[in-house]
């Protein structure tokens, strides 16, 4: 704005205003990161450090006696181990976490997929197609966007348990496949692409199955992104729905159920390795936002405009 | 209402010179236009006239006061932006009262609840100067609809509306008319006129529309590259253009520029024609410049032979685009009126000129002035 | 578009998943709020009213309500006021806003069942980071504080095991995760408005921030913040993940944490009361229909630009 014309004597107070800004925010950030330096630092620190709280960040990370190794029947020297290296290891070969990675992959990804299937055809037509009872289609979807899933579980895990379909894939895979949400993202950024693109498609002698796969998918690439990363996010953070229709079969679990089993039985040695795996399953979210940052809030905004 | 003086303002952003030594000078009740091609900095002068930009070095003064670091709400100046920037979410009459309020009333009538009760005798002030502004723009119809209800030339009379309100010194409008269609562009040209007559208000208007700057203003200021080229009344800038780039700026069609020669004496001649005038420069190339109108297809056994390449039909008026035989030339020029579209696409034409107005520049566009009038140099 | 049938095929998917997935068990919660059925059994009975009369007299659904309108009226409000204020600040500074930005979003990314476990460690009593820190400050001038030089004499509190604590302590992590999402919206909405409306307003003679961010700003904003609220109130009313990974058994102290997801998940999965779940299934449905509708009505109504 114009402070700048305000003149010199305004300047120092500017600038004194701006420090107070930054204050602020580094202290919400403080608060904000407190959870992270507490997962990370746990993460790399021995269980007595832990239980005494010694050893700041990093820990001493000097070797310490692995009393499971002892009862195993290890020598002493040979079960000397690395704090970060047990805690790391345990958490892989105490859990099959490589499995809780691999499902979470698989569920939602296929969520994903079938989203998409299912919500880019209606949200084309909704948007560019022109058909009877077409408002009324789009009046469910509106009213559909404030139903909250989780909330109607309790019917779908019943008809889910009467089919025998608990504990399966599918149990985990299909409450997702349809996703309103998806559709009004979709219809939103299909209503800005002009007409005349269908139409010069239509000129060439396009189908409309062609029209909305080879057309409408390209163009739709960053709606397509900002929904990836909803969906993907949504689903690979879910606990409630797996904690449902997933009840003892470990090869079914999802990262977060994994997790939540890892607490069950979690005792004073065992934060360190929970902490591990914790970390294991949040970083590749984190990750990703890292480097693709500038997607995510692209896609994020996307979702917000009317 | 106030004089208004800009001296020596410059601005750069970043690397970028914007605005180089600018000053400008506008009397009590005089419309001004800034006008020129885009980039040319005329917005940025505008704005560090409201302060919303700040100057990097001179000073500006509206009514004999120094106004460089007063914030622009205290400048007392009104603004019509160029997108109109009407509040959307309030109606036209609460568009129109916002300055009105945001001067007028205390920090506790402004209040939304309490306020109108407790400071009821000033609102209703407000309501009476919001109506009775509306009425002078005949905008009473919309005051209680939102802008999203109205068209493009509504909107533009609510901003207006909102800029009349309260008394400001002047006016300050940034190609408030570009937003509109052609038709109805012409017709704001001349209420706009208009309406300054009847506010005698001080007007700055920046536009790139060299016809706008023509048809409205007391005196315009032709700006290229950061400078003010010249100021002056329309007519002078028109027909006495100060270089080259002005002459090429103002005037629509554009005017046509001709490589001349001057021999020894001054004499001037334009591919292979003289022109009847002197200069005080000799051995010298020289642009000739002959506005379209000064230029016609009957120009006798001496004329440019050319042929029609192209007819421009503006209904009131005609124009052929004729290809020089002799040169790499074309030359825009005006039909007679009374034998309009006589030649067609294709045929051989032979142009002639009206030589008293013909118009003399260096190679590095400053203006050259003929020592004799044509006239003279004619007979000579 | 004249005799194509194209858009049945595109909407009849969603349309029908729609149905299966989204309207069909509100429909089936509702029947089954009507029974007494329990998976398993070959047969139910139809107890009319018997189950909602059950919700709204009993003591323990009473601390339900109680629970889920306490976190809600913490969530809400200050998530998205903070995700507000956050957006505000960071717009305005000249630098390091992007970094900000990241920061206050990782909470979002992150699954909060393993955040949740974190906080556990980090609001453990005796060893967690919160009241260590809070002990640290024991003796210096942060004692003028009343609420901490009592906690330096007789001890800072359990926050996750005492009563008094408890629904607060859940609510704040519920903020911590959210309110991230928020500002980002906010911020989009920010970078939306035209300059010019703060220009006109300068020119009006606005000459203060508040006066700036009433006239402009918030009108400005009324879009994002009826879709900031919407989601914001059905993700709080929807908290499940932290209670559960808290108190697994019953809803914390004296119930002073049992949400209806819990509720729901208590009785319908873990003790396979049916009815009563498919009751407070419909009840929590009613409540974010009506608060979701009731908010876009109320602010609706004043921030149409139309």
């Amino acid at each position: 704005m114009s402070e700048a014309a305000l003149g010199a004597s305004a300047t120092t107070r500017f600038a004194t205003r701006e420090v107070l800004k930054h204050v602020v925010l580094i202290l919400g950030a403080l608060v904000v990161l407190l959870p992270f330096y507490v997962m990370i630092s746990y993460s790399l620190k021995a269980p007595a450090e832990l239980m005494q709280n010694t050893g700041g960040f990093f820990g001493s990370q000097a070797d310490f006696l692995d009393d499971r190794c002892i009862l195993l029947g290890g020598t002493e020297a040979s079960c000397m181990v690395n704090p970060i290296a047990y805690n790391y290891d345990s958490a892989f070969r105490e859990a099959p976490l490589f499995r809780y990675l691999l499902n979470g992959i698989i569920v939602t990804v296929s969520i994903f997929v079938i989203q998409v299937i299912v919500a880019l055809p209606c949200a084309y037509a909704l948007a560019k197609l022109k058909f009877w009872g077409r408002d009324a289609v789009f009046g469910l979807v509106l009213f559909c966007l404030l139903i909250p899933v989780h909330a109607i579980s309790l019917p779908l895990y019943v008809v889910l348990a009467q089919l025998g379909l608990t504990n399966s894939y599918a149990a985990l895979v299909i409450p997702w496949t349809i996703s309103v949400f998806g559709i009004f993202l979709m219809r939103q950024f299909f209503m800005t692409v002009p007409d005349d693109l269908i139409d010069a498609a239509r000129m060439d002698g396009m189908s409309e199955y062609s029209i909305v796969w080879n057309v409408m998918l390209p163009t739709a690439i960053p709606a397509l992104m900002a929904f990836a990363i909803f969906s993907i996010v949504a689903h690979w953070n879910d606990y409630f729905w797996p904690r449902i229709v997933i009840t003892g079969d470990r090869s079914l679990f999802t990262p977060p159920l994994g997790l939540r089993e890892f607490r069950g039985d979690a005792d004073g040695s065992n934060f360190g390795p929970m902490m591990a795996s914790a970390v294991v399953i949040v970083t590749p979210l984190i990750v990703a936002f890292l480097l693709m940052q500038r997607r995510f809030i692209e896609g994020i905004t996307l979702s917000g405009m009317k | 209402m106030a004089s208004i003086e800009l001296s020596r303002i410059q601005k750069r952003f970043g690397t970028a010179e914007v605005l180089k030594d600018v000053t400008l000078s506008i009397a009590d009740r005089e419309f001004v236009t800034l006008v020129g091609p885009s980039g040319c900095g005329k917005s940025t002068l505008l704005r560090i006239l409201a302060g919303l930009e700040a100057a990097d070095g001179g000073t500006v003064q509206i009514a004999g006061q120094d106004m460089t670091r007063v914030r622009p709400a205290h400048r007392n100046l009104a603004m019509v932006f160029q997108s109109y920037a009407l509040y959307p979410h309030l109606t036209i009459a609460q568009n129109m009262a916002t300055p009105l309020k945001l001067r007028d009333l205390s920090r506790w009538a402004r209040l939304p609840v309490i306020g109108p009760l407790s400071a009821r005798s000033a609102y209703r002030a407000i309501g009476e100067q919001v109506r009775e502004t509306a009425r002078t723009l005949q905008i009473e119809a919309l005051l209680d609809r939102k802008p999203s209800q109205l068209s493009g030339g509504q909107r533009q009379r609510a901003a207006l509306g909102r800029a009349m309100v309260r008394q400001p010194v002047a006016f300050l409008m940034d190609e408030p008319l570009s937003n509109l269609d052609a038709a109805l562009r012409v017709h704001m040209r001349a209420e706009l006129s208009e309406l300054h007559r009847r506010l005698g208000a001080t007007f700055v208007y920046v536009t790139h529309d060299q016809a706008e700057a023509l048809t409205m203003s007391d005196k315009m200021a032709v700006m290229m590259g950061g400078r003010i080229l010249q100021f002056g009344p329309p007519d002078q800038v028109f027909a006495n253009p100060a270089t080259l780039d002005v002459a090429e700026f103002v005037g629509s069609p554009k005017i046509n520029i001709l490589p001349g020669e001057v021999d020894h004496d001054g004499r001037v001649s334009a591919l292979g024609r003289g022109i009847p005038a002197r200069l005080l420069v000799d051995g010298r190339l020289a642009k000739v410049g002959l506005r379209p109108e000064q230029l016609h297809l009957d120009g006798g056994a001496d004329g440019w032979l050319g042929r029609v390449v192209h007819r421009e039909n503006l209904g009131h008026d005609l124009y052929f685009h004729v290809a020089l035989d002799a040169d790499d030339q074309r030359l825009v020029v005006r039909g007679a009126q009374d034998r309009n579209g006589a030649e067609s696409l294709g045929d051989a034409v032979r142009v002639g000129f009206k030589p008293d107005r013909a118009l003399f520049f260096a190679p590095d566009g400053t203006r050259l002035h003929s020592v004799v009038p044509a006239k003279l140099a004619e007979s000579a | 578009m004249q005799n194509s049938r194209a858009h049945l095929w595109f909407i009849a998917p969603a349309l029908i998943l729609i149905f299966l997935i989204l309207m069909l068990p509100i429909g089936l919660a509702a029947a089954m709020s009507l029974t007494d059925y329990a998976l398993g059994n070959p047969g139910f009975n139809w107890v009319g009213l018997e189950n909602y009369e059950r919700i709204f007299t009993r003591s323990t659904y009473e601390r339900m309500f109680g629970a889920t309108f306490r976190y809600v009226a913490v969530v809400v409000p200050m998530s998205v006021g903070l995700g507000l204020g956050a957006a505000l600040l960071i717009h305005s500074l000249t630098r390091f806003g992007n970094l900000y930005k990241t920061i206050y979003f990782l909470p979002v990314m992150a699954a909060l069942i393993a955040m949740a476990i974190v906080w556990e460690f980090a609001l453990h009593p005796t060893v967690g980071i919160v009241n260590r820190s809070l002990e640290a400050f024991c003796g210096t001038p942060l004692e003028l504080w009343r609420w901490h030089a009592n906690g330096c004499e007789n001890g800072f509190p359990l926050w996750l095991s005492d009563r008094d604590y408890a629904i607060w302590t859940v609510a704040f992590i519920g903020v911590w995760q959210g309110f991230g999402f928020n500002m980002v919206l906010y911020l989009a909405g920010l970078t939306s408005i035209s300059p010019s409306l703060y220009q006109a307003a300068e020119m009006d003679g606005a000459t203060s921030g508040w006066e700036r961010f009433r006239l402009v700003t918030w009108p400005m904003l009324g879009p994002t913040t009826v879709f900031v609220v919407t989601i914001t109130i059905i993700r709080s009313f929807q908290v499940f993940d932290t209670v559960e990974a808290f108190y697994p058994q019953g809803g914390g102290p004296g119930k002073s944490v049992y949400v209806m997801m819990f509720a729901i998940y208590e009785k319908a999965i873990q003790q396979n009361l049916m009815g009563i779940g498919a009751a407070i299934t419909i009840v929590f449905l009613a409540f974010v229909m009506i608060l979701t509708l009731a908010q876009r009505w109320l602010v609706e109504r004043r921030t149409h630009y139309v």
